[in-house]
């Protein structure tokens, strides 16, 4: 007898867009805006604190570095089957900021309940066309649409999330203005990231060793002492404020007595910071564990510790 | 140009050749990609007399405009009415060579390559040759760069009276008072060589890489040297051996580090076109010297060369004078010379033969295999099977088991990797009972790595394991202490077990696999993980052609079937996948 028809899988061409993806190939312009139509119908439900079930892997800073988030990948397992906590900087800084967000976001279309993506202080129209991401979109697409696509998908990025009502995580940090969880819940996110205020502070703060609330040297967002982090978690009931947003040379460092922990998952950041990358293993029984990793081999790149530089020939 | 806003099927062509002009330098690029659609819609004869002048003016461009100009012009041969009108094309292009930026240049001159491959005879010494003589006596260097890299081509397509001009020019400009243009020109040396005929070789080309060789900037000599290999190929055994050899002898020595590392890499090359006999007395001197140079760069160029020489040459010589440079280069202070040593010292087995490869050899991969840098081990464990045909693995086994044993909890998790992906090899060799008792623990110890690769990597090892032992062995020394693993607290873990089970099923008996594999599977289903839940459907799914009908009906179905009204979206398509192609595999 003839084989039954398969019923087509509703998934099918979004699938082969993953896997187009993984092989560092870029979108075409259409399908990158019907994935950020249907990335915005999901984002526009997700809460400002959106709430994470462990286990979970949480991640820092990305940067365009694509072939690193590849490397991300064989250290900590693929997806859907590892659940993974994004916490912003997707694009900028690295050659391939286009299919690293892409990848990610096709994976919060396809995997919704597997993968939590959050917004970083680089996804932002104002610092993409200063870092990167709007150039290699002009380079790689001829024009600004699909930065001006993703740009326009930014703003529905939730600005925090909530694991298990113990770890908060979010991209930059705490804000002044910013005491319980309700307070972020009330923020309205969807807009560029401003230049001051509650949101911005989120994106752009920094723990520091001194007490209190600094100015920041980055001119936007504070910096808080560990008494800031004690006071907000023993306020919200909270364990861990997890963030990314500094570089650190092991890839994680805990801070605050461990009531604040930076993650960056970029390794050997803009190719030349020699530091390592790290993600954050949450296990079912909220068990923290890291793993760190270094820059993923790159074909062509020679052994010699001096290549001669071209303006030499 | 204005007619054509009028006619309104060529509206859009007068927007882009408007845009031609544009101030945003996008639009500007943008026309400039598409001059081949704007030539389509003017037609041949006004692409020729009309498009081409006028994008001849934009010579002051920007850039990156100018590199995309440069592009396309190299594919508009059909665009002027074919090779018959192709020198329309030259004069643009000819302007393009003389400008300052190098990349613009060099699209240029690969463009006017292409546009030169396509042209008649009679219009070669007509337009072309006078072109190439323009560019050679331009008053910027910036042409006479140009010219250089046009003169192999030229020379190629030419006769041989037109040659001899080339020859001229060729020489002119290898003695240019600018370096830029005699670098140039020691660039084209080589290409210039795969073309020549035997009397331009030795007329004009073996005796301007002589002079070459001896200017005196180092960036020059560097290119000059690049060439030996072409020459060395090109030359007859003789004349390589007065032209060629005593250059690299004398570069073996140059004072620039540069150049001994162009020398370095050369040499196998040289070898090859001269044969054994004189690559011994002429070619290795200076190679073992360049072994031992002072500066690293030069003797990691040079070890990478050492098995690929030292197979070109008799035993004797490999053994007494290569060999003791290889141990020392094993212990060199540079880690790069190490890593080097070590991605390539493993070839030489097949040439020592097994004797010396015992005596000499396995010493160096057990020292290198202990490196600090985890890149030179991972050079040495991942080329480990080229030597076990010289020299059994039975010895190589017993002399590497314990370092083995030491990289299996190696740090770098490619070590671990390349260890994994040596041991279905060992096995063959080693035999169940040895093996077992060697490794059996360790195998099962990767599926709880804290690295996803090489738990992934540690279930394929499994199922080669299974398949070379049989399925009694693989039953009562794998399938307990993989089910055992099945309450790890980590879900990943559980994961893993989940994968190596199915991949475990085949080379298991279907006894195994339905009382003791198929239940421990099942009961995952009631994981609290939605992760494990929908891994279970996407196994039962591979199980299901395994099992008998009855079994798939009875059991896995039942199970899909609550999977699939699971709470979890993700576990919900996955069940609903596996009992879609539970119909296929029943319907067949």
């Amino acid at each position: 007898m003839p084989a039954t028809a398969r019923p087509e899988n509703p998934y099918a061409s979004l699938d082969a867009q993953i896997e187009q993806l993984k092989k560092c190939q870029p979108l075409p312009e259409s399908d990158v805006k019907a994935l950020c139509d249907k990335a915005r119908d999901i984002l526009i439900n997700e809460s400002n604190v959106q709430p994470v079930k462990c286990p979970v892997t949480v991640c820092g800073d990305i940067h365009g570095q694509f072939q690193d988030l590849l490397e991300l990948f064989r250290i900590g397992g693929n997806s859907p089957e590892t659940n993974y906590l994004f916490m912003g900087d997707y694009v900028d800084r690295g050659y391939h900021s286009v299919e690293t967000v892409s990848l990610l976001v096709a994976l919060k279309v396809r995997y919704r309940e597997r993968i939590t993506i959050l917004r970083g202080n680089h996804e932002s129209r104002q610092i993409t066309q200063v870092y990167g991401f709007y150039d290699e979109c002009l380079r790689k697409y001829g024009n600004a649409n699909v930065w001006k696509l993703f740009t326009d998908l930014f703003d529905y990025l939730p600005l925090t999330a909530l694991i298990e009502n113990q770890v908060f995580c979010l991209h930059g940090g705490l804000s002044p203005t910013l005491d319980t969880l309700d307070h972020i819940r009330a923020l309205d996110r969807v807009q560029e990231v401003p230049h001051e205020g509650p949101m911005c502070d989120l994106l752009w703060s920094d723990p520091d060793d001194r007490c209190g609330w600094g100015i920041s040297p980055r001119g936007a967002g504070y910096t808080f002492g560990q008494d800031i982090s004690e006071q907000f978690n023993h306020n919200n009931g909270l364990g861990l404020i997890a963030r990314a947003h500094q570089l650190v040379m092991d890839g994680y460092n805990w801070t605050h007595e461990q009531n604040a922990v930076t993650v960056f998952s970029a390794p050997n950041y803009c190719y030349r910071c020699g530091n390592m990358a790290a993600i954050m293993e949450v296990d079912e029984q909220m068990n923290k564990s890291f793993l760190q990793f270094e820059p993923a081999p790159r074909r062509g790149e020679p052994e010699v510790t001096r290549r001669t530089p071209d303006y030499f020939l | 140009m204005d007619d054509l806003k009028r006619d309104d099927s060529l509206y859009p062509i007068a927007i882009l050749i408007d845009e031609l002009k544009n101030e945003d330098v996008a639009l500007r690029l943008n026309s400039v990609r598409r001059l081949g659609t704007i030539a389509l819609a003017l037609g041949e004869e006004r692409t020729r007399s009309e498009l081409i002048p006028f994008i001849s003016e934009t010579n002051d461009d920007e850039d990156e405009v100018l590199l995309s100009l440069a592009e396309e012009l190299g594919k508009f041969v059909p665009y002027v009415g074919g090779p018959d009108h192709a020198q329309a094309l030259l004069a643009p292009l000819e302007d393009l060579c003389s400008v300052e930026e190098t990349v613009v240049r060099e699209q240029a001159v690969q463009s006017l390559i292409q546009i030169a491959e396509q042209m008649p005879a009679s219009s070669l010494e007509k337009q072309l040759l006078p072109l190439v003589k323009r560019l050679a006596v331009g008053e910027w260097f910036t042409s006479r760069i140009s010219a250089c890299g046009l003169l192999p081509t030229a020379y190629s397509l030419s006769a041989d009276v037109q040659r001899e001009i080339i020859r001229g020019v060729f020489q002119t400009l290898s003695q240019d008072d600018t370096p830029m243009v005699r670098r140039a020109a020691a660039q084209c040396l080589g290409p210039l060589a795969e073309v020549a005929d035997a009397h331009t070789l030795s007329s004009a080309v073996a005796p301007t890489f002589l002079k070459l060789t001896q200017d005196d900037q180092d960036s020059v000599r560097l290119l000059a040297v690049q060439c030996c290999g072409s020459l060395a190929r090109t030359l007859s055994r003789a004349e390589c051996q007065s032209t060629v050899v005593p250059i690299v002898q004398r570069f073996a020595q140059d004072k620039s580090w540069r150049v001994r590392y162009n020398v370095a890499q050369q040499l196998h090359v040289l070898c090859i076109a001269l044969g054994s006999e004189t690559s011994r007395s002429e070619v290795l001197p200076p190679f073992l010297k360049l072994l031992r140079d002072s500066e690293a760069e030069v003797r990691v160029a040079a070890a990478s060369k050492v098995a690929s020489i030292s197979n070109l040459l008799d035993i004797d010589a490999v053994t007494k004078l290569v060999l003791p440079c290889i141990k020392a280069l094993a212990a060199d202070s540079s880690q790069h010379v190490r890593s080097s040593l070590a991605g390539v010292v493993m070839e030489l087995a097949p040439t020592l033969g097994k004797a010396a490869t015992i005596e000499h050899l396995l010493p160096v991969f057990l020292s290198l295999l202990k490196d600090d840098v985890p890149d030179v081990r991972l050079n040495i464990i991942s080329k480990l099977d080229q030597v076990n045909q010289v020299i059994g693995i039975d010895l190589l086994g017993q002399s590497l088991m314990p370092a083995i044993e030491g990289l299996a909890d190696d740090t770098h998790w490619r070590v671990r990797l390349a260890v994994i992906n040596y041991i279905p090899l060992l096995a063959t060799q080693l035999g169940a009972e040895t093996f077992q008792q060697q490794l059996g623990q360790q195998c099962m110890r990767w599926l709880e790595d804290q690295v996803f690769c090489i738990r992934e990597a540690a279930t394929q090892n499994l199922q080669k394991l299974a398949s070379e032992f049989g399925p009694d062995w693989a039953k009562d020394n794998l399938v307990p202490q993989v089910l055992a693993m099945v309450s790890n607290a980590h879900y990943l873990h559980r994961m893993t077990v989940l994968g190596a089970l199915a991949a475990l099923a085949p080379a298991v008996g279907h006894d195994t696999l339905c009382n003791t594999m198929l239940p421990v599977v099942l009961s995952c289903a009631k994981d609290k993980v939605p992760n494990i839940k929908f891994t279970v459907a996407k196994m039962l799914e591979r199980l299901v052609p395994l099992v008998d009908a009855g079994i798939a009906d009875q059991a896995i179905k039942p199970c899909l079937q609550d999977l699939a009204d699971d709470a979890d979206v993700d576990v919900q398509y996955f069940a609903r996948q596996a009992l879609i192609s539970c119909e296929t595999v029943t319907a067949a």
